[in-house]
């Protein structure tokens, strides 16, 4: 009975331990119990029993004690990763509330009086509902990263974050004018990149077109205004390609903020980023019209065909010179990157 | 609860020579029972659930061995310095010896 109950503890402590030591762990801690109980016996002159098992127990501790002391400190989010995940979530928090009182405010322009009260209660359900996502993810993010910190024992480097090593004062100094990374650029690119990730994955019903409302304000007729969605399945098509980008551009930005420099290895990434947006730039010049639009829907919302037409070329050959101006831009971005790469390397 | 800011900081003290202690007892091999007994012979109580982590701990840092036996129908499992902890003691006593004459001076 005694070796059952020393079983059953021992493989008690053994399930809360990672699979790689618990054998090993088990052992010892049976060979400490089998001690415990050897030197208590031999004290009181009794044989070990049930009660004398289960007295060493009790003072040997709780299963769930005991595989803790072996399993040491676990975060969920570490000290080492701590203040970059504050930071992250302190410029997420300002877009989220920015942007769900944009989102608030186009909601009040459109209903313009009527239904406001439901209008501002969906819009803070939205604004919670955002920040929850948001935070999920954020964490869910930081949490894969501690665990994979933990796997690799805390040696790897990881540019940007906090890191014990002897910390140079010169090199302040050292950091040349091309090499500073810019404060506002980079807090404007993780700002931009948030409200793309946002609005494209999130509220892509918020981007269409409606006209002018001045025809409510006259006859108070509000059925009468059309809602015409402008981008097509196609274009959705490119989201999860663009939001891995704008998502990596994030963290690269951060890296930035918190490093206050460029690197070989940042400005190498920036060149990945920028070619792969050529490319997606590339795949939807080629690919299927991004608008959804179609001059007959646009007709109906203007109620003038010929204003329609032209509102449809303006968009479409607009669409067409942005990812011109895009790719273009790209590979202008790419040479200078380059070009200061190699400069840097000298 | 009026102890409690001076219990915290004699935790804090063991904590920062526990490994000294350990280290030092084990020039010789020993199981890990005999090491707590030992331990406490010489006023240093250490609790179980502290001591077999910091004894695995150890091992991982390569400052002791280990190996089983089987003694008496059972098996049990004994640690030892290794090179490199020996070579290590020697260090941290002069280290020690250091930390007592500065601290003796101060206080």
């Amino acid at each position: 009975m005694s070796t059952n109950l020393i079983d059953t503890y021992v493989s008690e402590v053994g399930r809360r331990l990672p699979k790689k030591t618990r054998a090993d762990i088990e052992a010892e801690i049976r060979s400490i119990l089998q001690d415990m109980l050897e030197e208590r016996s031999q004290k009181t002159g009794k044989p070990v029993d049930d009660e004398m098992t289960l007295e060493v127990l009790k003072s040997y501790g709780a299963p769930e004690k005991v595989a803790a002391t072996y399993l040491g400190e676990r975060y969920l989010i570490g000290p080492r990763l701590y203040p970059i995940f504050m930071l992250v979530l302190r410029i997420v928090l300002v877009v989220t509330g920015v942007l769900a009182a944009i989102g608030l405010g186009i909601a009040l322009s459109q209903t313009l009086g009527h239904h406001s009260a439901e209008t501002i209660i969906k819009a803070i359900a939205n604004f919670a509902t955002s920040i929850m996502t948001a935070l999920g993810n954020i964490v869910l993010i930081f949490a894969i990263l501690e665990w994979a910190l933990f796997r690799a024992g805390g040696k790897v480097e990881v540019k940007g974050l906090p890191i014990e090593k002897e910390w140079d004062p010169r090199s302040l100094t050292k950091v040349s004018a091309p090499n500073q990374a810019k404060m506002g650029e980079t807090i404007v690119e993780i700002v931009g990149c948030f409200a793309a990730i946002v609005i494209f994955n999130f509220y892509p019903q918020i981007i269409g077109f409606t006209p002018s409302l001045n025809s409510v304000f006259e006859n108070g007729n509000w059925s009468s205004v059309t809602f015409v969605p402008l981008l097509s399945e196609a274009f959705f098509y490119y989201i999860p390609y663009l939001t891995l980008v704008w998502a990596s551009t994030i963290i690269l930005n951060i890296v930035l903020l918190r490093m206050g420099h460029w690197t070989t290895v940042t400005r190498v990434f920036v060149i990945g980023l920028k070619v792969i947006n050529i490319l997606i730039a590339g795949a939807m010049l080629a690919g299927s019209s991004l608008i959804a639009a179609t001059t007959g829907a646009l007709t109906n919302a203007l109620g003038d065909a010929e204003a329609a037409r032209i509102m449809m070329t303006l968009l479409t050959q607009g669409v067409r010179v942005g990812l011109w101006l895009s790719i273009i831009g790209g590979i202008i971005d790419v040479i200078r990157m380059i070009y200061r790469t190699v400069a840097g390397s000298k | 609860m009026e102890n409690e800011p001076f219990e915290n900081v004699i935790l804090e003290l063991r904590r920062g020579i526990i490994v000294m202690a350990v280290l030092s007892r084990l020039g010789e091999e020993q199981y890990g029972y005999s090491l707590i007994n030992g331990l406490k012979e010489h006023g240093l109580e250490i609790d179980q659930g502290t001591l077999y982590p910091l004894l695995r701990r150890l091992e991982s840092q390569g400052l002791l061995q280990s190996n089983w036996r089987i003694e008496a129908d059972r098996p049990r499992r004994y640690y030892i310095l290794s090179d490199e902890g020996r070579a290590l003691l020697p260090r941290l006593k002069e280290e020690w010896t250091g930390i007592v004459s500065m601290m003796k001076k101060m206080l």
